[in-house]
């Protein structure tokens, strides 16, 4: 994930040009002040605080099978949608075939342990998982 | 093609050189294009709740999902992976497989072409997912990966008259430009013809704004009243073929029980049919925390189905034996939701549960629970608020 954090930090920069607190209805309102059409100063239309979509990324929990499940899963997906799942041990067995068959890349030989990581951290009984709240976006 | 965050970038920066291009347009034509890009839902609810990073998944908290039109920096985000994004420049659209005259169509010829509206729901066959039990796998949307739009381009009917097409082509094929990573298979899906003739629409605007990236522009098919997985986004290629396409996304996913079976067993492929039409459904948007006996509390929500139009909604506060008539909002298009409202007298104090329900324009009633299916899809139980009522 420490290719995550540099492209988290590439996002953070880009989004004070792509999306600043001076957003894009800001911005009109300014035009219209200078031709003398309006003289309201409008807010942002969202929560300047909040991260943009798509930036704000997971860890895997610590373990044994972090570094396996980091290499298996991430070259595809966030974390997110391995970690709001609540699978038994049988389900998640299925989605490992599933993604080996995919092109996840993890050694057949840790295939056990990492089921046993994502049944611990991931299975029925875990602790609710909440998601990331985010900026509008795709205007 | 790798699904980083620099894609998102990538696409969220696209979006915003179109809306500023859009917004100077603006600018020039106040009015109808200005309007477009406002809405009513205030600053604290103007937010999304990710469901995954990359590709991105998000869905719309319900309490913004509260206007006729849900505008397009809200509507939910459905990604199987990052697009590759041609931009508008190099996109075309090809039309072909059974039709005497291939097309290619660039994004100005489809300007230039006789264009249509449609106001409708836009729904993940998955939304509700995350509150089947047992649970099963995929994103676990709750709520909110459903929204209403006015969609604008041009009618499929139209490009396969221009085309030509052969009398034994059943089934619209359709591609977007995402590409799969690794061995993932594609995401190649097809729409009956019967369908496709009837009212889909290849639209490179939704709410008056050239189609976002995020949502699929420059192009993505509209499928009125049939499930998101119908809608390709970044739609490069529609072929006529005599059969339905294959592979995992038609042959295993996105396919339901013919029989309902017990909740947690599995049901093999040939026990399925595809994913098409919306379950009737209705959601609640806005409630009150508290109510005062005597004094009465307003409900708000929406309704919707895979029928052209809702018939009623209905508010029972006694755990569904008797239910009273929601108001419905005059504002509707086939297939798009209906704004209802429900004023409410509590009778007494307490903890009190609200159920709402739908009945659409065929007299199908939302049931009680979501059925559970294999794979999590349509979710349309009733929808319930908790208001604690003072005496």
């Amino acid at each position: 994930m420490r290719r995550g954090a540099a492209f988290s930090f590439l996002a953070l920069s880009l989004a004070a040009l792509l999306v600043s607190p001076t957003d894009a209805s800001a911005r009109r309102t300014k035009k219209k002040k200078a031709s003398g059409r309006s003289r309201t100063v409008s807010a942002p239309s969202f929560d300047p605080r909040l991260p943009i979509l798509g930036t704000k990324l997971a860890e895997f929990p610590a373990g044994p099978a972090k570094a396996v499940a980091d290499q298996a899963c991430l070259a595809c997906h966030s974390v997110d949608i391995v970690a709001q799942q609540r699978l038994t041990e049988k389900q998640w067995g299925a989605e490992l075939t599933k993604m080996a068959g995919w092109g996840a890349d993890f050694p057949a030989d840790r295939r056990e342990e990492l089921l046993g990581y994502l049944v611990k951290n991931f299975g029925p009984d875990a602790a609710p998982w909440e998601p990331v709240v985010t900026r509008p976006a795709g205007r | 093609m790798k699904n980083t965050p620099e894609n998102v970038t990538d696409v969220l920066s696209i979006d915003r050189r179109r809306f500023l291009a859009l917004a100077g347009a603006a600018a020039l034509v106040p009015g109808a294009a200005l309007a477009a890009l406002t809405d009513s839902i205030p600053v604290a609810r103007r937010r999304m709740l990710q469901r995954n990073g990359y590709a991105i998944d998000a869905e719309t908290p319900l309490d913004a999902l509260t206007t006729y039109v849900t505008p397009n920096d809200l509507f939910f985000v459905r990604h199987h992976w990052n697009p590759q994004y041609a931009g508008h420049k190099g996109w075309s659209l090809t039309v072909d497989g059974e039709v005497e005259r291939p097309l290619r169509i660039t994004a100005q010829d489809l300007r230039r072409l006789p264009r249509t509206t449609v106001t409708c729901v836009l729904q993940c066959a998955g939304n509700g997912r995350g509150l089947f039990q047992p649970f099963v796998p995929g994103v676990q949307w709750k709520y909110g990966a459903v929204g209403n739009a006015r969609w604008t381009g041009v009618r499929v009917r139209d490009l396969l008259e221009q085309a030509g097409m052969k009398a034994g082509g059943r089934h619209l094929h359709t591609f977007g430009s995402d590409k799969p990573p690794v061995r993932t298979p594609p995401f190649h899906r097809s729409v009956e013809i019967e369908k496709v003739l009837a009212d889909a629409i290849v639209a490179d605007e939704m709410n008056g704004e050239p189609l976002p990236a995020l949502h699929g522009g420059p192009a993505r098919l509209v499928v009125p009243g049939w499930a998101g997985e119908h809608w390709t986004k970044w739609l490069e290629r529609l072929s006529v073929a005599p059969e339905a396409q294959k592979g995992f996304y038609m042959e295993t996913a996105y396919r339901y029980p013919k029989v309902l079976g017990a909740p947690g067993v599995p049901v093999p492929p040939a026990e399925t049919r595809p994913v098409t039409e919306l379950f009737v459904k209705s959601n609640v948007t806005e409630v009150p925390a508290r109510a005062r006996v005597g004094a009465p509390a307003m409900l708000r929500g929406f309704a919707f189905s895979g029928t052209p139009d809702v018939g009623r909604v209905e508010v029972s506060d006694d755990d569904g034996q008797s239910w009273q008539p929601a108001d419905l909002d005059p504002q509707h298009d086939p297939w798009a939701w209906r704004l209802w409202s429900f004023r409410w007298s509590p009778k007494a104090a307490g903890r009190m549960t609200l159920h709402v329900r739908a009945t659409d324009s065929a007299g199908t009633v939302q049931p009680r629970e979501g059925a559970w299916n294999p794979s999590g899809y349509l979710y349309n139980g009733w929808h319930s608020a908790s208001i604690e009522v003072e005496a």
